[in-house]
Parts: C-alpha cells; sequence; structure tokens
C-alpha cells in the first residue's frame, strides 16, 4: 500500500487540471473520430459497396463483417464493465470499489460505441426510428435483432441510472470544488438531492447491481446476443447453447482489459498510485486469467464437437475455424496471456503493471479477432454450403478499419469529457480508503426489509 | 394498454391515426368507421353489448354497404333470440368458428370499418398481431389463404440452358450478379456429372432435352415458415396473407441484412451500391404497356400497395418475388399464374402456379411426375411440331373408319407410334379431372387436349382392342400397365424439397436428384458469362470498395 493517504484533492485532480498531455490525447481522439465520420459521410453517400461485404451464397462475400463482430466486441466490453461494477457492490469486493466507476463509464462507452455501429452497419440508417420503433410490438416477438436492441437499450438505461445515482453523492459532497461552469448539470444530476436519501440510493444501487448480475447470463452476453448467431440453422459455426457461456466469457475478459487499460492510464496522468493500487491490477489479472481460462474451455467444446464426428457442415465449419491463422493467433495470444497470468500468479515478482497492460492488449486483440472472425466464419461454411464461390472472400475495407479507430476514439472522448465533469473515483472509495466504512458497509451488506 | 385518453384505440393516437387515413382512402365513410370503431372499443370494455352496437349501427351499415355482416351479428340475433327464449344461438356465437367469420366479414365490408372498427375490434380480444394483418402486415395471423404460390420444377429436364436467369434478370432490371434466379451444374459422390470432352453433354433422347449434368433450380423457395422473415427487425419482409408470397418491402427495410444471414437457401442479394437501372427507366427498359413504374413495381396489397417487385433500391434487400405484379393481374390477366422464368424455360422444366390447388401445374407436376413430364412432352410448343398432337377436328378431318393403325399413323406427318402409344396410356390414366377456371392450370388442359384427340382417334380406329394394346406396348391395356408405360418414356423421377430438415417449409418442390450433403457446384452446360451474366458477383463489388486488399481475405 502507498504511505500516501487518499483525499478528495485526489479524485478531483482530473477535474481541476488542464494539462497539455490532456489536449494532446483530446487532439488525436477528435482526430480519429472525426476521420472515421468523414469515411461514413462517403460511405452514406455511395452505399455499402465501399465495404469489403457482399452476398454469401452465388455471391461469393461475406453479409456480416467487421462492423457487426466489433458490434458485439463493443457490446461484450459494456456488458462485461457493468457486470464488474455490479459484482463490486453485491460481493463487496471493497478491493476495487476504486475502479467500479470506470468500468461503469466503459459500459456506457462501450454501449455507444456499439449503437454507433448498429447505425454504420445499416443500408438505410434514416429509417431506423420509423422502422424499427413503428412494428416494434410485431418484431419483439420474433427477431433477435430486436430483442438485441431491446436488451441494449435497457442496459444503457440502467447503467445509467446505477451511475447517475451514484454520482449525486459525489457531487453534492464535492460542490464546492467543481468548476462553476457546469454549474447546470450539477443541479440537475442533484435535483431534490437531501442526505436522507443516501441508504436509500445505496439500497437502489445494490438492487441494480443485483438485477445486472442475475441478468448478465439470461438476457446480456450470456443469452440474447449470441441467440443473435447461435438460434440460426443455416449457419454451423455459430450454432450450440456453448455460445451463450462463450460470449459471456469474452465479454468479461474485454471488459477487464479495458477497464485496467483505462485504470492504467488515469493512475499515471494523476499520480493514483495509492489509489489504483498495484494491489487491484493483480486482482484484475487473476480474474482475467480466470475468465480466460473459461473461455479457452468453451472454445475447446465448441470445436472439439465439431472435428470428433460430424455432422458435416459443423464439421466443415470447425475444420474451417481451427485452420485459420487468425484464429490461430488469436487463441495464441489469449492461451499466453494465460499462462503468464498462471505465472505470475505463482511467482509474484513477474507482476508488472506494463506486463498487465500488454496481457490486457493482447487478449483485447484476441476476443476481437476472434468476434471478427466468428461473425464471417458463419457465412464461409454455411449449412447449405454447395455453392461454387462459397466460402467466398472478405477483407475489411480501409472505412472499416476506420471505425475500429472512430469508435475507440468516442470511448476515449467519452472518458476525457467525463473526468472533465464528474469524478472517476467514487467518493465512497477514498472514504474506504482511509478507513471510513459508513457507507460502504451499507453498500456491501445491505438490509433486506421488504 | 394505452394511458392516453385521446386515443380510443389500444395501440395509441399514432396507430388511430394511420387507420383513419386508410379509411379516408377508401370509397367508405370515414366518419361512420371511426365512429363504429369507438364503439367497437366500448364493446371489448364491456361498456356497450355487441347486441347493442349492432343495432346501433344496424342502419347506417346497411345504408354504407348494402350488408351488414359484423361479427356481432350473432350477438344482436342471439340477443333477440334470447329475448324469445332461447340462448342456443348465443352460444353458437362464441365457437370456434366465430374467428373465421369476423375474418369473412372484413373482407366483404371492404377496407373502411374493417381495419378501423374491426381492427379495434379484434385487437383487444386477439392482441396487436391479429389487427395488423388486416394492415396486410406481417404474417402472424390465423388465416389461411388458400392461394399458395410456389413451383415444382423439374431437375432432369433442366439443360442448364441459364434462359430463366437471363429472363428474371431482365424482367427485375437486376444489376450483374444479383440471380434471384440461379441455376447451377453440380457433383457429389453418388451422382457423377458430365464427363470431360464429350461435347456439352447435352443430348436430347425421345423424351427430355436434358444433359448428362446434375441441375439445381434456385429461386427463393418462398417457404411457409420463412427464417427470413422471423428475424427481421422492421416487418420488411413478410408474408402476404393472400398468396403466401414472401416479398421484402423497399420502403421499410433498413438493411440490416439479417434476412440474408437467416436464409439457409442463400436466396438473397443485397443492394450494395445505387441500382444501374434508374426507377424511371423500370418500364421502359422493359418495353411494357405502362406510363408510370409505379404500375408495375408496385404489388396489390388488401389495403393498397406496397413496394416490393422489381429490382430494390440502394441500401436495402432483395430476391426472388415469383413476379407478384403478375399475380396481381398488373400485367394482364394471362400472366396471372406464370412467373418470367416459367414462360421463358425452354424445356418447361419450371412448373409455377398455387400449389395449394391440386389441379395446378406445381400439384399436378409434383403428383403425377411422369404423367405430367408426358403431357408436357406432348403438347410443348417449345420443340419443333415432331411430336405434335393433332387436335380432334384435325383428326376428324383426317381419318376414316376404314383406317387402321398403321395406315393412320401415316396421315399425321407428326404423329408415330409412341407417341400414340404415350397419348393412348395418358388417356389410360388420366381421371379426366377438369382444369377448372383457375390461372394457367396448363398441364390439365393439355391432358384433356391429349384425352380428346385420343377419344376422336378412336371414333375412327378402335385401339382398346387386344391386337392394337399389344401394337402399342401397354401390356394389358389395364391403367397400371399404362402408367408403367408413360414411365417407361418420361422415367419416373424422384421428388424432394430442399433443405427440409431446417423446418422452413419451402414451397418449391423438385423432381430429379437430390444434392447430398457433399455435394459441390461444377461448369454447368451454358457459362455465366456467355448469356451475360455474372456469376461471382464479389469481383464486381470488390473493385468499388475503397482500400480493398486484392486476394486477401479473412
Amino acid at each position: 500500500m502507498s504511505t500516501k493517504e487518499p483525499s478528495e484533492a485526489d479524485i478531483l485532480r482530473p477535474i481541476n487540471t488542464l494539462t497539455k498531455k490532456y489536449f494532446l490525447v483530446y487532439g488525436i481522439a477528435a482526430i480519429g473520430l472525426l476521420a472515421f465520420i468523414v469515411a461514413w459521410g462517403y460511405q452514406l453517400q455511395k452505399g455499402l459497396v465501399v465495404t469489403g461485404l457482399g452476398d454469401w451464397g452465388s455471391g461469393g462475400g461475406s453479409t456480416w463483417g467487421l462492423y457487426i463482430g466489433a458490434f458485439i466486441w463493443w457490446v461484450g466490453v459494456a456488458h462485461g464493465g457493468i457486470i464488474l461494477s455490479a459484482a463490486v457492490r453485491l460481493l463487496g469486493m471493497d478491493r476495487y470499489m476504486p475502479i467500479a466507476r470506470i468500468a461503469e463509464m466503459t459500459t456506457i462507452g462501450g454501449l455507444s460505441a456499439a449503437g454507433f455501429y448498429i447505425i454504420v452497419h445499416m443500408g438505410r440508417p434514416d429509417r431506423m426510428v420509423t422502422s424499427i420503433i413503428g412494428h416494434y410490438h410485431i418484431t419483439v416477438n420474433n427477431s433477435p435483432l430486436v430483442w438485441d436492441v431491446t436488451v441494449i437499450t435497457a442496459y444503457f438505461v440502467l447503467s445509467a441510472t446505477y451511475l447517475g445515482l451514484t454520482l449525486r453523492y459525489d457531487i453534492n459532497r464535492l460542490r464546492d470544488d467543481l468548476p462553476d461552469m457546469f454549474e447546470p448539470i450539477y443541479k440537475i444530476m442533484t435535483i431534490g438531492y437531501t442526505k436522507r436519501e443516501d441508504e436509500v440510493i445505496q439500497r437502489m444501487v445494490w438492487w441494480l447491481a443485483a438485477a445486472v448480475i442475475i441478468m448478465a447470463p439470461l438476457l446480456l452476453h450470456g443469452g440474447v446476443i449470441p441467440w443473435l448467431f447461435s438460434l440460426l440453422p443455416a449457419m454451423p459455426a455459430w450454432s450450440g447453447g456453448i455460445q451463450g457461456p462463450m460470449f459471456l466469457s469474452i465479454a468479461l475478459m474485454s471488459a477487464i482489459s479495458g477497464v485496467t487499460i483505462i485504470s492504467y492510464g488515469f493512475r499515471r496522468a494523476y499520480d493514483w498510485d495509492h489509489i489504483i493500487t498495484d494491489d487491484i491490477f493483480r486482482g484484475l489479472l487473476l480474474w482475467l486469467g480466470f475468465f480466460t481460462l473459461l473461455f479457452l474451455w468453451f472454445q475447446l467444446q465448441a470445436v472439439f464437437n465439431g472435428i470428433f464426428l460430424g455432422p458435416l457442415d459443423k464439421a466443415h465449419a470447425a475444420e474451417a475455424k481451427i485452420a485459420h491463422p487468425l484464429y490461430r493467433i488469436a487463441i495464441g495470444l489469449i492461451f499466453g496471456s494465460l499462462v503468464y497470468i498462471f505465472a505470475q500468479g505463482i511467482r509474484p515478482s513477474l507482476f508488472s503493471k506494463k506486463r498487465a497492460l500488454v496481457v490486457s492488449c493482447a487478449v483485447l486483440m484476441g476476443t476481437l479477432t476472434e468476434k471478427v472472425l466468428f461473425v464471417v466464419e458463419g457465412f464461409m461454411d454455411p449449412h447449405f454450403n454447395i455453392y461454387a464461390n462459397t466460402p467466398g472472400s472478405y477483407f475489411p475495407s480501409a472505412i472499416e478499419w476506420l471505425s475500429l479507430v472512430g469508435t475507440t476514439a468516442l470511448v476515449v472522448l467519452l472518458f476525457l469529457n467525463l473526468s472533465k465533469l464528474v469524478p472517476v473515483v467514487e467518493l465512497h472509495a477514498i472514504e474506504h480508503l482511509r478507513g471510513e466504512h459508513e457507507h460502504s458497509e451499507e453498500a456491501t451488506e445491505p438490509e433486506v426489509e421488504a | 394498454m394505452s394511458t392516453d385518453d385521446e386515443s380510443f384505440h389500444p395501440l395509441g393516437d399514432e396507430w388511430e391515426d394511420e387507420l383513419e387515413t386508410m379509411l379516408d382512402d377508401t370509397e367508405y365513410d370515414s366518419d361512420l368507421g371511426m365512429e363504429m370503431a369507438q364503439d367497437a372499443m366500448r364493446v371489448t370494455k364491456g361498456e356497450l353489448s355487441e347486441a347493442e352496437f349492432h343495432e346501433k349501427h344496424h342502419e347506417a351499415v346497411m345504408e354504407e354497404f348494402g350488408e351488414d355482416e359484423r361479427p356481432t351479428k350473432e350477438a344482436y340475433e342471439a340477443a333477440q333470440e334470447e329475448a324469445k327464449g332461447t340462448a342456443s344461438r348465443m352460444l353458437g356465437a362464441f365457437d370456434g368458428d366465430g374467428e373465421e367469420t369476423r375474418r369473412e366479414t372484413m373482407k366483404k365490408m371492404g377496407v373502411g370499418a374493417a381495419a378501423v372498427g374491426m381492427g379495434a375490434f379484434s385487437s383487444t380480444r386477439d392482441g396487436p398481431m391479429e389487427s395488423l394483418s388486416a394492415e396486410g402486415g406481417h404474417s402472424e395471423t390465423t388465416e389461411h389463404s388458400d392461394t399458395q404460390w410456389g413451383m415444382t420444377i423439374d431437375l432432369e429436364r433442366c439443360d442448364g440452358c441459364l434462359t430463366c436467369m437471363s429472363a428474371c434478370t431482365q424482367e427485375n432490371d437486376l444489376d450483374a450478379g444479383v440471380n434471384w434466379m440461379y441455376v447451377m451444374a453440380w457433383e457429389d459422390e453418388l451422382h457423377e456429372g458430365h464427363e470431360e470432352g464429350t461435347d456439352t453433354g447435352v443430348y436430347s433422347s425421345d423424351f427430355n432435352m436434358g444433359s448428362d449434368f446434375n441441375m439445381l433450380v434456385r429461386p427463393c423457395q418462398h417457404c411457409t415458415d420463412a427464417p427470413c422473415e422471423k428475424v427481421c427487425p422492421t416487418t420488411a419482409r413478410h408474408t402476404r396473407d393472400k398468396d403466401g408470397l414472401v416479398l421484402t418491402d423497399y420502403d421499410v427495410c433498413i438493411g440490416c441484412r439479417y434476412c440474408q444471414v437467416a436464409c439457409p437457401y442463400g436466396v438473397n442479394y443485397f443492394q450494395w451500391d445505387e441500382p444501374h437501372t434508374d426507377y424511371e427507366d423500370i418500364p421502359k427498359a422493359q418495353d411494357r404497356d405502362v406510363d408510370s413504374p409505379d404500375e408495375i413495381t408496385h404489388a396489390q396489397y388488401e389495403h393498397g400497395e406496397r413496394w416490393v417487385d422489381s429490382r430494390a433500391p440502394r441500401g436495402v434487400m432483395s430476391k426472388c418475388t415469383m413476379c407478384p405484379s403478375m399475380q396481381d393481374g398488373q400485367q394482364g390477366e394471362e400472366k396471372v399464374g406464370t412467373s418470367a422464368c416459367e414462360s421463358a424455360c425452354p424445356p418447361n422444366a419450371i412448373q409455377f402456379g398455387n400449389v395449394k390447388d391440386e389441379k395446378s401445374d406445381p400439384s399436378q407436376h409434383r403428383e403425377h411426375p411422369s404423367k405430367s413430364r408426358a403431357v408436357i412432352r406432348l403438347s410443348d410448343e417449345h420443340t419443333d411440331a415432331s411430336k405434335g398432337v393433332p387436335s380432334p377436328e384435325t383428326i376428324d378431318e383426317t381419318l376414316s373408319s376404314d383406317d387402321d393403325i398403321e395406315s393412320a399413323l401415316e396421315k399425321f406427318e407428326n404423329l408415330d407410334q409412341e407417341t400414340l402409344s404415350i397419348m393412348k396410356a395418358i388417356e389410360l390414366v388420366s381421371d379426366r379431372t377438369e382444369p377448372g377456371d383457375e390461372e394457367n392450370n396448363s398441364i390439365l388442359r393439355k391432358e384433356q387436349e391429349i384425352v380428346a384427340s385420343v377419344d376422336a382417334f378412336e371414333q375412327y380406329v378402335d385401339l382398346e382392342t387386344d391386337e392394337a394394346i399389344t401394337q402399342l406396348q401397354l401390356g394389358d391395356g389395364s391403367e397400371r400397365q399404362a402408367r408403367f408405360r408413360i414411365q417407361q418414356y418420361t422415367g419416373k423421377p424422384n421428388s424432394f424439397k430442399l433443405l427440409e430438415d431446417v423446418g422452413t417449409h419451402p414451397n418449391v418442390t423438385y423432381l430429379g436428384e437430390q444434392p447430398g450433403p457433399e455435394a459441390e457446384q461444377v461448369e454447368g452446360p451454358t457459362k455465366y458469362e456467355d448469356i451475360g451474366l455474372v456469376d461471382k458477383r464479389q469481383d464486381l463489388l470488390d473493385e468499388e470498395t475503397v482500400g480493398g486488399v486484392d486476394g486477401v481475405s479473412l
């Protein structure tokens, strides 16, 4: 543990400082986002023909590609983030309190990126509202894509509420040290606040966290998102109940990695060694290892089911999967990360924050690659594989690659903006680190009165 | 449901406005419709009895529509009978047929009060899904039309000429590589295909014009349980209630392409860029006798029209439509029950029609493949007249009563003994079902013509004698032997539906060999590029890709 005493000033530092580096990062991110928006504009003008996508079947292309792969990846990051934060609150993992809000903000960022991808992916985004909302009462009964949009929206609301409620406590107490120019925002956020609500809010947050944890495997990345693929008999590469746990494990891996990277960034930028401690990184790394192990286990199950003994379509899909160089690279990256995590678990001297950072990046690369491949694999080895032009070809175009830059920049900008507005580390966390437990105890061991 | 006091409809204000607009478009009285709709809602809430509802509007309805067959009629009558002391009528109103009656009534009443009044009425009774079917929306409906367009395709008669693909492309102004109709040759372990070096492999047997290629003809299957429709997030992909066609509403589709992902057959083609034929040029390019593209590219629905025909605009999904503007009679009555590919197919391998009607071509071909093949072959207008069956009139003019088989055959230039044998065999097995007045039941019609010719022939030459039967190789002259004779001539094909195991319930039946799970497409007798078609669309799409990497693929 650091010898420094965590203080309010620490968590206010991002808000009340303005450095060159901040502007530099902001500028780069803004350029990244802008570049993609320009590219997207070109796509809107020309049509989706500017992508590398095409028609599967006689056409010899891939219907979906990087856009959808990145979409489910971002959704995974988002869902993992909120699960992480909910687990901290629900299971009393006080050690991770300083990064709980970063995880929540990651959720908001991830969902924004995912939402953006939905629009970018459409042939006629201008009809999103009229066509989807207008027929929602019918399509919600059938279409997994509508279920998807429904749960993502629900979780956006849930996460934003969750974040908004916990921010009221902080803003109210730190108000005097917050910049006056955002006064209207703070006023809205703390509207009707009295200290008597703290206890109520803690209970509400606890229940929200409980809802997140319960619904995660059922409705989120363990349920509805994989159903988008796994329910379709046309594509054996996607089918099977294992996709539920698989998606969930990928979500958690990606989110832990993402939170690790963002936490690393904040710690470095604002000297938060004593707040986001090495201990937190070690812990995150162990959790990452746990979910990585699960992921590899699920992969083994999925692939082994195909390669042992038919059915033919499943066998072709599985054989093509394990033979793909990028799949091997992705799994290699993730397996390598697992080896390191276990090694540093046994021999703590192998740990360093930089290595944790590298591992996190490797896992994120691995999961993103796996996701994009997973999407494309479906079209390469469909059930009806008679066509000479199937498996077809697909390689993302420059615009598709740029979308990754754009959405990452979007999330970075969100963090950069939020960090100037509200504390990214909870006041509760500081109080907890200082040994003032009056609130955290309520948070972790709520009295259930109902 | 609705918390809005303004709207009487459970689906809210917007819905109500939409319905009112629909009403305004009809010839019927909108005010009456809306008033009835409000009262219908009151009925569902129990504020008004069905009988009262009926009575209240009876006069106005009679004046407007000339009949009053509202579902509440039973209640009204029951109430009257109840007044006389009978409750039995009341019970009758609640049995299973009530649903059907209500739907029938909606049809009879036309668009107006049906959509609004009964729409409101049924939406609370049956949920919103039901009321939407009145809009011609999604197909989740309990109503079953007795029309289902579909096909029976004889793969053994397909000679792989790709004429159907060209005809489809032309009819619908499709971009290169958008092969709504796709014909391929294939091979697998059990089905050796054409051998290299044996010319084109197309041979002309007496019966068919087939080839030694194994063919597969793949239009959209217009599945009864279409996965593409099920996954659509917008209802753009829908099944038309009236005839089971699975279509895409080009004005609603958002281009998410989930339908293409979910379809196990790979029949969907997305419009990745601006279509090469402008909307305005669609009729001109076709040389059609219409002034506006709207007339031809929009298809008729229960309530108005939707744009579902011809090539898709940019950013939406397209696939084989089975020519709805033809089925709706917009291209003339003679084209109802036909499709561009069917009309174009030289060997008549594609039989299009109402697969629910046992008299239709696809049903006849599916149920009696050998006989139908023989009928089609003998009356094939595409081939030369060598197999021409003489008409009864010609027979009357040509034959005299002292003719025997030999002398009679000599009098007809195009009639040989084998043809006569098959004609007689058809006559023996025919149960003389009338084709009916349904659209385009050509197989039964042609069968009747052959039977009539045989009957005329037998006025002069007795074909029932043992000698004649033997001469015509009809065994003992029984129906069974006649059937066997036909099978000798045309073969006895297998029949199958494509990927039935997926559970889509396709409406295309195939005659011939089914490709196995390891079947692979091979080069067919006609090359796509030779007749101006593009097979691998990706090559064209890649040209427009921004910053694509050639030859690299994930």
